[in-house]
């Protein structure tokens, strides 16, 4: 059983959903505003296992609250609910560190199966790591996705990064984009690509937002953020991973 | 500070700084063409600069207002966009629940009827939309008809205590006057100018919705509705403001409260297309507001 955490000031929409997940064998809080949320989360220090969170709130909105969040260090899964579904809404509840989004309008099975994935991958990075039979016992994939270079290493299955004696947790957005890079190392990668590749919107967006993310992604890995040597700008073009730092 | 905001800081400053650079060289002109002594050259000189001057004043306010415009135009697309995804998000939801799993009788009605609130949300909104677009063309021509103030309040007051699940002491309705206050005018418009007005003062009353509404005739040829709520309240910069389009009251420290900002706007195009006005009245912030709808009074 997952403990699920609504927060939606839309009273039928937030008891249609405690009906559903709790038929779904969830056990469902629902909560009306920002400052609730942020309250039994940081204050009270309730554990969830995934959060959804509409945008249009009263008072603080959902995406001042999926930062305020992150920013104190809480890494719960977000998924994000809203009637804004414009690519620009979507790229700001991905900045906010919303770990998915879905419009409203949404599908009922979509909405389920979208919590379910979120339910899974945190299973997967809160079960240890069983290296002598080299998998992980609860269904998890059998191989770890890890990256390493230069004394640093990427985790993409528990979504970390181990650099300079660190240890950072990445959001799915973050992990993601730095996957595409990895993969694609050495190759300059454009903004739009990137923007159809890891986020798939296709429509006219305002690509400077995928700069935002690679700022927050060279304070992991980069000595010197401010003249980075792994994620490099490529000027006209987009970025660069460069695994050996020249 | 929004993006707006800066585009409006920008121009003032951009206007000023012209203004400024006009008169200088308006006093430039003067001081050179008085010396010379040339009346004709120097009144010209300074109408000219004059009507620069204006000009550049005119063009920058036009400017100004041409942007908050466009602010508010954004504001109410978000707002109906909300307005209109939310009740049909959550018919979806009920409607795929009710498809997906087994339900007892008591749940299944239970669900009947949010998805009735919720088809009834829906169709106020695109009632509010569509009254507020026909508002905006031109003055129709409104079927006139006798029509009693105090019984058409009353009928008003029932259906918002039942709308809002309210209890009867929620809403009082107090009437001065005996007898019939009539007017001439669209029954069904008037109905929702007062419908607007009360639903106004419960979704801005703060904990506890005390509302009083009185119809009284305060002098031989005019007929009153009030609607008196103790809620939140209106700073006195926006008492004028709360009527045009889109907009929609800020008070500090209160929530905002979900809605288009069509509908004062729709209460007082009707208020006068009957030859009568609306304003509102308000102690300021957390101190209540009331709202006065005026009407000619038609006598037997």
């Amino acid at each position: 059983m997952s403990r699920i955490l609504v927060v939606e000031d839309e009273q039928h929409i937030a008891e249609g959903l405690r009906f559903n997940l709790e038929a779904e064998g969830h056990e469902v809080t629902v909560v009306t505003d920002g400052e609730q949320t942020l309250a039994s989360i940081l204050d009270n220090h309730q554990s969830f296992d995934v959060v959804v969170l509409d945008v249009m709130l009263p008072g603080r909105d959902g995406f001042a609250v999926a930062s305020a969040l992150r920013s104190a260090g809480q890494f719960v899964p977000i998924l994000m609910l809203t009637a804004r579904g414009r690519p620009d809404d979507v790229l700001r509840g991905f900045e906010a560190g919303a770990d998915d989004y879905l419009p409203k309008p949404f599908e009922l099975a979509i909405l389920i199966a979208r919590i379910n994935g979120l339910l899974r991958r945190r299973r997967w990075n809160e079960t240890p790591f069983d290296s002598a039979h080299g998998k992980h016992p609860a269904g998890a994939p059998a191989t770890r996705d890890v990256y390493s270079f230069r004394d640093r290493t990427l985790d993409f299955t528990a979504m970390e990064v181990q650099a300079r004696g660190k240890s950072y947790r990445l959001t799915q957005m973050e992990c993601d984009l730095l996957r595409y890079l990895v993969t694609h190392a050495g190759q300059p990668v454009s903004r739009g690509a990137l923007l159809e590749n890891v986020w798939g919107l296709h429509e006219e967006t305002d690509t400077r937002a995928i700069d935002n993310f690679i700022v927050r992604l060279r304070k992991y890995l980069e000595d010197r953020p401010d003249s980075p040597r792994f994620l490099q700008t490529v000027r006209g073009v987009g970025y660069k991973f460069v695994p050996d730092g020249k | 500070m929004t993006r707006r905001q800066k585009a409006i800081a920008f121009f003032v400053a951009l206007c000023v700084l012209l203004v400024a650079g006009a008169i200088s060289l308006n006093i430039g002109w003067i001081v050179i063409t008085a010396e010379r002594a040339r009346l004709r050259v120097l009144v010209f000189g300074i109408i000219t600069f004059g009507l620069i001057i204006a000009g550049l004043i005119v063009y920058t306010v036009f400017l100004v207002l041409e942007i908050r415009r466009n602010e508010e135009h954004d504001t109410f697309i978000n707002a109906v966009t909300h307005e209109l995804k939310t009740p049909i998000a959550s018919i979806r939801l009920y409607l795929e629940t009710l498809q997906s799993r087994t339900l007892n009788d008591d749940q299944r009605r239970g669900f009947y009827d949010v998805m009735l609130a919720d088809t009834e949300r829906l169709h106020r909104t695109v009632d509010h939309v569509l009254k507020a677009g026909m508002t905006s063309q031109k003055p129709k021509v409104i079927a006139r008809a006798p029509v009693d103030m105090s019984a058409l309040a009353r009928e008003c007051v029932e259906l918002a205590l039942a709308r809002h699940h309210l209890q009867s002491d929620a809403i009082v309705l107090e009437s001065h006057d005996e007898g019939p206050l009539m007017v001439r005018g669209d029954a069904e418009e008037l109905r929702t100018v007062v419908t607007n007005l009360l639903d106004n003062a419960v979704k801005y009353s703060a904990d506890v919705v005390r509302v009083t509404v009185a119809v009284a005739a305060p002098s031989p040829d005019a007929v009153w509705v009030r609607v008196h709520d103790r809620g939140v309240g209106i700073p006195r910069k926006q008492l004028k403001r709360i009527f045009r389009r889109f907009y929609r009251v800020q008070v500090r420290g209160f929530k905002q409260v979900k809605g288009t900002g069509l509908g004062l706007y729709i209460v007082r195009s009707i208020a006068r297309a009957h030859g009568g006005r609306v304003f509102a009245q308000s102690e300021g912030e957390g101190r209540g507001a009331t709202f006065t709808l005026e009407l000619p009074r038609l006598v037997a």
